[in-house]
């Protein structure tokens, strides 16, 4: 259920300002993955605040434009006003609105400027329809919908990442599915339902799914060109087979060729540096593995709980009680929110 | 209200002791700040009647350490590269510093950006907040008829400059700075003279740092002074804070996550200084905070700054005016804004450039330490940023003995790499702007050796650091770049310096007291604990860079006009209401972390300045 907030509109400008406030079209700034503003709400750990921002670029003192917003959580057809936004008592460019939405959501919207529709011009994220309509889209906290990529694109992913993260030997999976079978009902809402393969995994393909959508979406073009090429290669090295079903002998062969640079057979006039996306895949996947379970890895805490299983001090306590610090239901610190 | 008793520029360490003292003191002061407001939760609020609103602080490692981004800034050789940023830190893209490296090529770096927020740097440090030491202060004096090595040209001698004022001027404004900003420490091993001690109790320190206590006693018992470490003074409450109303959790103990340096912290328990100087007079009808405002330049009329304009939120220009005004933005930024006014105004670049010393003796700190996998493991993500130090090594024999001019304060970190991102983000890099690439080129950590590389490394590693003296240069300096402009196109931060050879020799002698400490406390019997290594910034590949975020001098204060560019109130010299009270007012960079220093000069400035009004 949607609800919309009353904000300070200092609580606008404390956001926006460092991104927004420059000489030139705010187009040029390099973090408008940041927008619309995806905020732990105040009261309920279940619920993001979702702020959107409407710059309007004419002007640094004071807009007159009517801005409002339709999208798929409130209405479709009547757009609802964004406010606009005052510093020392005077109008800025900035218009906002607050709305509230629950984790693992994704919806599509459009601004009204002066009766004018428009994708939101802060927000890099789109999403085109069936119909060909292109909306402006956002997502929230432990989302486990796939954004980025297709479902053959995922199982090459998680192809690959078996290359490099432990949680891939025996033993490791063993704990990996224990512990996710262990998780209390509290603890499993941090890891939602629908991860891609959740029971051989941390959840890290779910979390580069995200992570391209948004702050590091600047590599989106590495993953798609360089999966395909991929696919590619693997079934030209394996007809009878569906990339995904091969023997893992063959991904481990073309992970040391690409950590080599020199892959048999790879179009290096489509991209000529496989290293380097050797290199990015491994660091998002590590960051996926051990970033927040918000983002949508390290499914409720599995990652961390991985390293406190593994590690003890000579008295067999563990070395790594990350719960200690944490907000709860994830951790068990009643003094930090999150 | 345009009109102000004091204006101040920066809400960091150099600018809220004043802030906060003027408030006390019923002038009506404005704090203009670059950064957003990002408060910490309210403890004091029960939470039983109202659930405490979070804090855009988090402990979050992605949003401490910053998702990629790629450096697009046209003329810098590193264009095009990775670069990583906390969440309060510039956007490089936006403001970059530029850095000059050995083969004069032009690097962006954010080595040497203290955070853009509420509070500035003390936002993001570690709390390490030890004072200088007495020779600290008079480095020209103490060094007169000393052998020094490494310094053929006397270099070391010409340049040091003693402070216009002493320790016994400093001290009680240390006291007063220990008091307010709520540090907690021992004081009693310290090599400095303590008319009080204010500090908070000590929380238990992480039990592997147990090596490094007893590493350091087997140094000053080898080196033959038998000085006892103390436990290292951190800006962390570990008690209900009366000045502040600050009050400690249930179990205090809580403060102890590792989510300290680079992290802003959450529940105010660090001692930053919105949380420790600007928060508890928020209220007072007498002052107030504009965030999100950028100056870009001051005005003067004759010898009065008339002027200060600023970009607010929508990046409109607006001015105010201040009887007084400081300008405490970081030495850097500080620098280069008077730079800014200097260009866009005779009369300023007249007044302020009266010698050619703006920007000159730009400081850092030699730094280093040695790294070691102790033979046991412990629950390293329950630390602060550091436990125990020495003033061994910073006592005149010690000195004497090798030669050097001046000494360092030497302490074990605790909480590096005790979270599993910053393991493998800090894994081969060598300072901010080479996060990730030793993990990155190693691609043969993966599988078994991704398991092998845990088992060696998870709550095994500890490392030993130094902060020391770097020798004054004229040509460090920061100057305005000729061609690089930040996203308002003004001319960015140009960053030009190297290191001594004295200060080379400095770091080795001091990363071997380093090594030294771990190769003791790491082995009790044979003391010849293997190591990983030790050794000193200027030997990094990208050493000219390196600057810990310890960002000085460039401003210096002293008695002789032609000599300095402040007076000894820090005002500069030929202007009667400017004074600069970030770490750019220092001749010398003072043998600690340099944070408790500039409040306790700020905290003296703020007694002057209340003097005037």
């Amino acid at each position: 259920m949607t609800n919309f907030l009353e904000m300070d509109d200092d609580y606008y400008l404390n956001y926006c300002a460092k991104v927004l406030s420059r000489k030139q079209a705010s187009a040029s700034a390099s973090a408008l993955w940041q927008f619309p503003i995806v905020d732990t709400h105040d009261n309920d750990k279940r619920i993001n605040k979702i702020s959107f921002i409407f710059q309007d670029v004419t002007t640094t003192n004071g807009s007159n434009a009517d801005v409002g917003i339709i999208g798929t959580f409130s209405n479709l057809h009547t757009p609802v006003p964004l406010r606009q936004i005052q510093y020392m008592g005077e109008s800025t460019p900035y218009h906002a609105l607050t709305i509230t939405i629950e984790h693992g959501e994704v919806h599509r919207y459009l601004l009204t400027v002066n009766g004018e529709v428009l994708l939101d011009p802060l927000n890099p994220q789109t999403v085109t329809l069936d119909n060909k309509q292109t909306w402006s889209r956002f997502f929230t906290h432990y989302c486990s919908t796939p954004l980025s990529f297709e479902e053959w694109e995922l199982n090459i992913l998680y192809r690959l990442l078996d290359h490099m993260l432990p949680f891939h030997t025996e033993e490791s999976e063993r704990f990996i599915k224990r512990y996710y079978d262990g998780l209390d009902n509290s603890a499993k809402y941090a890891s939602k339902e629908g991860f891609y393969h959740l029971d051989d995994s941390v959840g890290e393909v779910n979390f580069i799914d995200k992570l391209l959508c948004k702050e590091e979406r600047h590599h989106l073009i590495d993953y798609k060109i360089c999966i395909k090429e991929i696919d590619r290669l693997m079934r030209q090295r394996n007809p009878f087979s569906e990339p995904h079903d091969i023997p893992k002998a063959f991904y481990s062969g073309l992970y040391d060729e690409m950590a080599s640079g020199q892959v048999p057979g790879w179009h290096y006039g489509t991209y000529d540096n496989p290293l380097y996306f050797l290199q990015i895949l491994r660091r998002h996947a590590v960051l996926g593995a051990f970033s927040h379970p918000k983002y949508g890895g390290n499914s409720g805490g599995a990652g961390w709980a991985f390293l406190e299983g593994r590690y003890r001090d000579s008295n067999g306590d563990s070395v790594f009680d990350w719960r200690e610090a944490l907000e709860p239901p994830l951790g068990r610190n009643l003094d930090y929110t999150g | 209200m345009n009109e102000f008793d004091i204006v101040i520029i920066g809400s960091g360490a150099g600018g809220a002791p004043i802030a906060h003292e003027l408030t006390k003191a019923g002038k009506t002061v404005l704090v203009l700040e670059k950064g957003p407001m990002y408060d910490a939760q309210d403890l004091s609020t029960p939470s039983t009647t109202a659930p405490p609103k979070h804090s855009p602080f988090k402990r979050d490692e992605l949003l401490a350490d910053g998702p990629e981004k790629i450096l697009s800034v046209q003329g810098v050789s590193n264009n095009g590269q990775s670069y990583y940023h906390s969440h309060v830190e510039p956007d490089i893209n936006d403001e970059p510093h530029v850095y000059k490296n050995k083969a004069g090529q032009d690097f962006a770096t954010i080595e040497g950006y203290t955070a853009q927020v509420v509070g500035g740097g003390t936002q993001l440090y570690g709390g390490v907040s030890l004072r200088f030491t007495e020779n600290d202060l008079r480095l020209k004096s103490f060094n007169e008829g000393r052998t020094l090595q490494k310094d053929p040209n006397d270099d070391v001698k010409r340049e040091a400059r003693d402070w216009p004022i002493s320790y016994q001027d400093l001290e009680p404004y240390y006291v007063e700075a220990e008091a307010k900003v709520g540090i907690n420490g021992t004081s009693g091993p310290q090599q400095k003279p303590f008319s009080q001690d204010v500090y908070q109790t000590p929380l238990q320190p992480n039990p592997i740092s147990e090596y490094a206590r007893a590493g350091m006693i087997e140094l000053s018992k080898r080196l033959g002074s038998n000085i006892q470490p103390y436990r290292t003074p951190l800006a962390v409450i570990t008690e209900d804070h009366l000045p502040s109303g600050r009050k400690v959790p249930t179990d205090p103990d809580s403060a102890k996550t590792s989510y300290v340096n680079r992290f802003g912290d959450p529940l105010g328990l660090k001692s930053n200084t919105w949380v420790s100087l600007l928060r508890p007079i928020k209220n007072e009808p007498n002052f107030e905070i504009r965030c999100n405002c950028t100056v870009t330049h001051l005005e003067t009329q004759q010898d009065k700054i008339s002027k200060v304009f600023y970009l607010d939120p929508a990046g409109e220009t607006r001015t105010v005016s201040g009887k007084i005004v400081v300008v405490a933005c970081s030495a850097i930024e500080s620098i280069r804004l008077l730079k800014l006014s200097a260009e866009l105004q005779g009369e300023f670049n007249a007044r302020i450039n009266q010698n050619p010393l703006l920007g000159k003796y730009f400081l850092t700190h030699c730094f280093g330490g040695a790294r070691a996998i102790m033979p046991e493991r412990f629950d390293k993500s329950r630390a602060l940023d550091a436990d125990w130090a020495t003033d061994a090594c910073a006592i005149p024999n010690f000195l004497d003995s090798r030669g050097l001019w001046a000494g360092a304060a030497i302490y074990n970190n605790t909480s590096d790499q005790a979270l599993p991102l910053s393991l493998f983000r800090t894994y081969g890099s060598q300072d901010l702007d080479t996060l990730w690439k030793g993990f990155a080129n190693n691609t043969g950590l993966r599988g078994d050796n991704f398991i092998n590389f845990l088992d060696g490394e998870f709550g095994r590693g500890l490392s030993v650091s130094f902060m020391a003296n770097q020798v004054p240069q004229f040509d460090n300096r920061i100057e305005l770049h000729p061609t690089v402009k930040d996203k308002w196109g003004r001319p960015c931060a140009y960053i030009i310096k190297t290191w001594h050879q004295h200060d080379q020799y400095l770091m080795d002698v001091m990363a071997q007291q380093c090594g030294n400490i771990l190769r003791y406390g790491g082995d009790p019997v044979n003391f010849n604990y293997n190591i990983e290594g030790q050794g000193g910034v200027y030997a990094a590949q990208n050493a000219l860079a390196r600057m810990a975020n310890h960002i000085l001098g460039g401003a210096r204060f002293g008695n002789d006009e032609n000599d300095s560019v402040l007076d000894s109130n820090c005002r500069a010299w030929h202007f009667d209401n400017l004074y600069i009270t970030d770490g750019s007012f220092m001749p010398t960079s003072g043998g600690a972390n340099p944070t408790l220093t500039i409040q306790a000069n700020a905290f003296r400035i703020a007694d002057h300045l209340e003097g005037r009004l």
